[in-house]
């Protein structure tokens, strides 16, 4: 059993740019994407947070259509964030408010593109065609990595739950942690197909 | 004449396992491995090879202490737990290497303390069962028999190779119905994993295919989590290698599909999170950590080996079926239907349940193309596919010798000192196999 693939893989009908797909997401944040038809589906993003954990564990992975291209990448972004939120020397992990800020930051901040110098996997992405799309791919994305950043946070500082004065949980959830999950912090240093966006 | 019941030895590369047959257990368990003073090892029989565990090349060793004056030096050795005890008065030697014997002389006082001081046992009086890797040469065995007939004089010598004798072992499982020696093991120790077809009681040697992915890789995995998370830091340095194995043998087990597994611990984390508590072995100092992914992520390389080396990527149902692929057509049914299980690092729960889905899956997979490639004209009857894992597991290839030396067959397959004495050593090239008709 391999990595795991998208599976919006066999959508044919969906837009290309290069050859990464622009797939419909649920999103209040403002941008080109399409809107996809039923939000209680999951979507793209929903699905790389899902497979993330899996995914990046291992280092070989077959492309098997646009969708998967997609998701490396935001896969690869979500390895980008949590280096962000790690604790280094002097500086702890930030809390829920503070980790939302500099992540929708991170997200919006200047990254590159399939064909520019410094995007990690160019042998397997192909670049935009033409001016306009690469255009159409930047604020795609951008609007994507929003979205995302925004529902990893919540997956990060999940509400702990409320344990009764026998230390079971009561069902009910508290406030939110302080610090990111050690659960999900501990895939930080693991590299999904051994590359980063950063380097 | 009553016969005193055979005494069955399992020498292995990491844990020697022996007792008596007819038992459901072996008595004594304990690693393999001799403990003797420097100056007594630079007399050994080596057979040369990887030098750098033994001893310097025998530079006249000076009688250092009162014993070797005496000349008893030889006798003061120690093995198994007392050895690792002792070691840091004495040096360690590990006689096995990849389950074969590399150093008789350890070897034979080795086998002198396990029959006398452990078992307590006259060789003389019994008969003994040895077993011995697949692919052992033969002049290996008729060391062996040198060693028990000259030096012990036992009264007769069955080697069996381990992979029947764990097949043997199966027989006790419910789900097996019919007793057969046609079967592929799957033996997983400490130190490597191996896959052997047996068809008839003979082993497929072309087939046989070893990965290099068993139990210590399974500790480190876990160990490299725990570091990954920064869990380790509540553990003392030198404490941190047992913890990793104390949660691996105590807390995990193998899932059906890790994304799905992911979601059940987002989803109920106080049903799956585990605590695990633990005393500074030196201090007596409490501390504790949390358990998490590595209950199911540990066994999960034997299933993926990608997520733990970088070398090695070829998961164990590919490399049964690959096995069994390569074995002659005519036995391949009977080894799809008869998957053994054998070893301690086979023991994880559902382990056979996912061995004998994703081996199912292959199969399934390959009748399914070739189906369509007749065009619809062929059809398969399908084939099954069994992983059979049962109680003895752990100690498979002791229980299933214990089982064959307690049966009135097992006098007659063995070698006598009678025949010994009239044949020499190459009397053992020739074995005649449990269950066979000659």
């Amino acid at each position: 059993m391999p990595a795991y693939h998208s599976v919006f893989n066999e959508d044919a009908s969906v837009r290309q740019i290069g050859n990464m797909a622009v797939l419909p997401i649920n999103t209040k944040i403002r941008g080109p994407a399409p809107i996809a038809s039923d939000p209680s589906e999951p979507d793209i993003i929903e699905e790389s947070l899902d497979l993330f954990r899996a995914n990046c564990l291992f280092r070989n992975f077959e492309i098997k259509g646009p969708a998967d291209r997609l998701m490396i990448y935001l896969i690869l972004f979500i390895s980008e964030c949590l280096t962000k939120l790690s604790p280094t020397a002097g500086r702890p992990s930030p809390s829920y408010q503070e980790a939302s800020k500099q992540l929708s930051t991170l997200a919006v901040d200047n990254f590159a593109l399939p064909g520019d110098a410094g995007f990690p996997l160019n042998s397997l992405y192909h670049p935009p065609a033409s001016r306009a799309d690469a255009d159409a791919l930047r604020s795609y994305l951008t609007q994507t990595r929003s979205e995302l950043a925004q529902r990893l946070c919540d997956r990060l500082y999940p509400p702990e739950h409320q344990l009764g004065a026998d230390g079971q949980p009561t069902g009910q959830m508290g406030p939110r942690a302080t610090k990111p999950s050690k659960w999900w912090m501990s895939f930080q240093k693991r590299r999904f197909m051994g590359r980063s966006l950063g380097a | 004449m009553s016969r005193q019941a055979p005494l069955v030895i399992d020498n292995g590369t990491g844990y020697t396992k022996m007792g008596f047959a007819g038992n459901s257990e072996p008595s004594f368990v304990f690693p393999t491995v001799i403990a003797t003073h420097q100056s007594a090892s630079s007399t050994s029989s080596s057979t040369g090879g990887s030098g750098s565990a033994r001893a310097p090349p025998p530079v006249a060793s000076k009688p250092g202490h009162l014993a070797s004056k005496r000349g008893i030096e030889d006798l003061d050795f120690f093995i198994g737990d007392e050895a690792v005890a002792n070691s840091k008065t004495y040096s360690l030697h590990y006689p096995i290497r990849h389950g074969q014997i590399e150093n008789w002389d350890h070897m034979e006082r080795f086998w002198e303390q396990c029959i006398f001081k452990y078992l307590r046992a006259e060789p003389e009086d019994h008969y003994v069962l040895l077993t011995e890797p697949p692919l052992n040469p033969p002049e290996n065995r008729e060391n062996t028999a040198e060693i028990m007939f000259e030096s012990f004089n036992v009264q007769g010598l069955y080697i069996a190779v381990q992979a029947v004798l764990a097949l043997a072992a199966s027989w006790t499982s419910s789900k097996v119905s019919e007793r057969t020696l046609t079967g592929v093991v799957i033996d997983s120790g400490d130190g490597v994993t191996h896959t052997i077809p047996v068809a008839e009681g003979y082993v497929i040697g072309s087939s046989i295919k070893a990965i290099p992915i068993a139990g210590r890789d399974i500790t480190y995995f876990v160990q490299q989590l725990l570091r990954d998370r920064g869990e380790s830091g509540a553990i003392p340095p030198e404490d941190q290698l047992k913890v990793a194995e104390k949660i691996k043998e105590d807390y995990t087990y193998v899932c059906q599909d890790i994304v799905k597994e992911f979601k059940k611990y987002d989803s109920d984390p106080y049903k799956y999170f585990a605590r695990f508590s633990g005393e500074h072995s030196v201090t007596g100092r409490k501390y504790d950590l949390d358990i998490g992914y590595e209950r199911f992520l540990a066994p999960e390389i034997f299933f993926n080996p990608e997520i733990y080396s970088s070398d090695f990527l070829t998961p164990l149902p590919e490399v049964v079926d690959n096995v069994i692929q390569t074995s002659p057509i005519d036995v391949r049914r009977g080894l799809y239907k008869n998957i053994v299980l054998s070893g301690g690092s086979t023991m994880f729960k559902d382990f056979g349940r996912r061995l004998q889905r994703d081996v199912k899956a292959i199969v399934d997979g390959r009748i399914a193309g070739s189906e369509v490639k007749s065009g619809g004209h062929m059809k398969s009857s399908g084939l099954e596919v069994n992983v059979i894992s049962h109680k003895r597991q752990r100690y498979a290839v002791w229980y299933g010798g214990s089982l064959m030396a307690s049966t009135p067959e097992f006098y007659n397959v063995s070698h006598s000192r009678v025949d010994y004495e009239e044949y020499g050593p190459s009397l053992v090239r020739r074995f005649s196999v449990f269950g066979s008709a000659t």
